[in-house]
């Protein structure tokens, strides 16, 4: 516990406390926080205070940062661990792949996976994907190319370790290595590729729901931040773009934290 | 030459790749549903998609990129563009992205300069807390907080304030890298001997130091220039410029299929394109990585 980074500390404690906020006040006591909005109404949905919509579109966001986050990890891990055990040709073209998707930009295919999935669920095939679903599986699809790229460096430094070859000289397989001998250390690695994953995805989640194209309803930030932006640019209302922002902000700032400085952790203990 | 060669093949191949998995998705997608749901296109329409995307007919999934050269209109409906429109429309966000570009370096380089220096006093805690605000900071926001003041105004006012508003996170990421490199250089010994025998500090940073860190800025500059391009579609939305951007969220949002095909190849293009020149770039400044490629 104490090889912790006092950083990754503040960073993690950010991160829950804006997860426990938003579900005791965007999920639990919406209408307390109705009440004692300083904030004022929303300038399109009267009724609901901004506190309330801002709060509640935390929720979401964090939850589908969280989500999109982990698939995208788990993918990524799981293609790197296949390109380090096939070695060779299967490698080459498993790193060229995750080069195609790494240049081409997370918004631009995420949109285009939207429209895709919104057809097929609006023709009764999206095999029970709701928007949120949708949303995760576009964002995860887009952005397991770091954490996969990441992962096969860290996996190919790892394996030049003494110990490593000692171990397959010994007999042990591929499998056998990377299970008993690589994983314990690369598991800080991938908690902090996680948490790197988590802001990247809220804020393509963020982008892709301004311009309307997710239908997600309870409104993530971006979505509601999306809905409101015609009112904001005629009547002006800071008040109702700077908590969103805020808050966009603070979990950006909590994940980069805990991920830089658990980041560095492993890397210096290899 | 031939690992340029090399690279610029592997790089190509990605443009094909794009047109052809971006044809095949829109083609599968299932547009003519008996569904009364409002979003769904009417049989009539969906034909016309399917025309527009030469669906059963021989090499069909050449027939955007047809209708593109002999300048035909690509799309169902009005909202459809030429081959020549398309053009103008990417010239337009190329441009946006190409004033924001040297303001991206310009606050990259003064940013990586202040942190420098914050990092021995007491603003320290900014050097970390500025990039957190950058970062999470999705480039529409700040354009959301200009546009009241912008949006009725013109005289390339709103197309100004696109570039300063995508520049913000592309150079504070470039400013964090560069600091980082400036920080590592300015403790190494060959700096140390170049004060102590009397060079001033400021010969010292742009003679010996800053050619040790631009390779530093030019590995980050591929990522910064799709941030670029990509995050002025935010920017041209909000203050209603009617680029490349706008037509490409208007036709995800209109299901205009063959416009999505094409627009995602040319995009994949220009990336490919601005990838390539920075490795050239990067072997023409930098000795170390021609030697490293050769």
């Amino acid at each position: 516990m104490s090889r912790i980074p006092l950083r990754a500390w503040v960073g993690l404690v950010l991160l829950v406390g804006l997860g426990a906020l938003s579900l005791v006040a965007g999920r639990l006591f919406p209408e307390a926080l109705a009440n004692t909005c300083p904030l004022g109404w929303d300038l399109n949905r009267p009724d609901r205070s901004v506190c309330e919509l801002a709060f509640g579109g935390l929720w979401v966001s964090l939850a589908i940062g969280l989500a999109a986050g982990a698939l995208s990890t788990v993918l990524g891990l799981a293609v790197a661990a296949l390109a380090r055990l096939s070695g060779g040709v299967t490698e080459q073209v498993l790193l060229r792949a995750v080069d195609a998707v790494f240049a081409l930009p997370d918004v631009l295919v995420v949109m285009v996976l939207q429209l895709a999935g919104q057809s097929l669920m609006d023709a009764g095939m999206g095999g029970g994907l709701g928007p949120f679903g949708l949303m995760v599986t576009s964002l995860a699809l887009v952005g397991w190319a770091g954490p996969a790229r990441m992962f096969r460096d860290r996996l190919a430094t790892l394996e030049g370790q003494e110990y490593v070859a000692a171990a397959r000289a010994l007999g042990g397989g591929g499998v056998h290595v990377l299970r008993v001998h690589l994983w314990p250390l690369l598991r800080p690695f991938v908690l902090a590729v996680f948490l790197s994953r988590l802001p990247s995805a809220i804020l393509t989640e963020s982008t892709v729901s301004f311009f309307g194209i997710a239908r997600m309803e309870p409104m993530s930030l971006g979505r509601y931040l999306g809905t409101s932006y015609a009112a904001l640019i005629y009547e002006g209302g800071g008040r109702v773009v700077i908590p969103a922002w805020g808050l966009l902000v603070l979990l950006v700032l909590g994940a980069s934290l805990a991920s830089q400085a658990l980041g560095g952790g492993s890397r210096r203990e290899v | 030459m031939r690992l340029i060669a090399t690279r610029l093949v592997r790089q190509l191949v990605l443009v094909p790749v794009v047109a052809v998995a971006s044809y095949f998705l829109m083609a599968a997608l299932p547009l003519t549903t008996e569904s009364d749901n409002k979003r769904q296109v009417s049989p009539e329409l969906a034909a016309s998609y399917q025309r527009d995307l030469g669906i059963g007919e021989p090499l069909g999934f050449l027939r955007p990129w047809e209708k593109l050269f002999s300048g035909e209109r690509l799309g169902t409906s009005a909202q459809g563009i030429t081959g020549d429109e398309l053009l103008q429309k990417l010239s337009g966000s190329v441009g946006v992205g190409l004033v924001a570009l040297p303001l991206a370096l310009a606050w990259a380089v003064g940013f990586a300069l202040l942190r420098t220096r914050w990092r021995r006093g007491r603003f320290a805690v900014l050097g970390d807390v500025l990039p957190a605000i950058a970062f999470g900071t999705p480039v529409f926001i700040p354009a959301l907080l200009l546009a009241p003041a912008v949006v009725e105004r013109g005289h390339l006012l709103p197309e100004l304030c696109a570039a300063v508003v995508i520049a913000i996170w592309p150079g504070t990421f470039l400013g964090t890298l560069v600091g980082d490199a400036l920080e590592t250089e300015l403790s190494r010994d060959y700096v140390r001997t170049a004060l102590s025998k009397g060079l001033d500090p400021g010969t010292v940073l742009r003679r010996h130091v800053l050619p040790n860190v631009w390779p530093a800025l030019l590995d980050a500059v591929t990522p910064v220039a799709t941030a670029l391009l990509a995050g002025s579609f935010a920017a041209e939305r909000v203050f209603g410029l009617p680029y490349f951007g706008q037509l490409y969220v208007l036709a995800v949002l209109n299901k205009q299929v063959a416009v999505v095909v094409v627009s995602t190849t040319t995009f994949a293009t220009v990336l490919v394109v601005v990838s390539l020149t920075v490795e050239l770039l990067r072997m023409l400044v930098d000795p170390r990585a021609r030697e490293a490629r050769a």
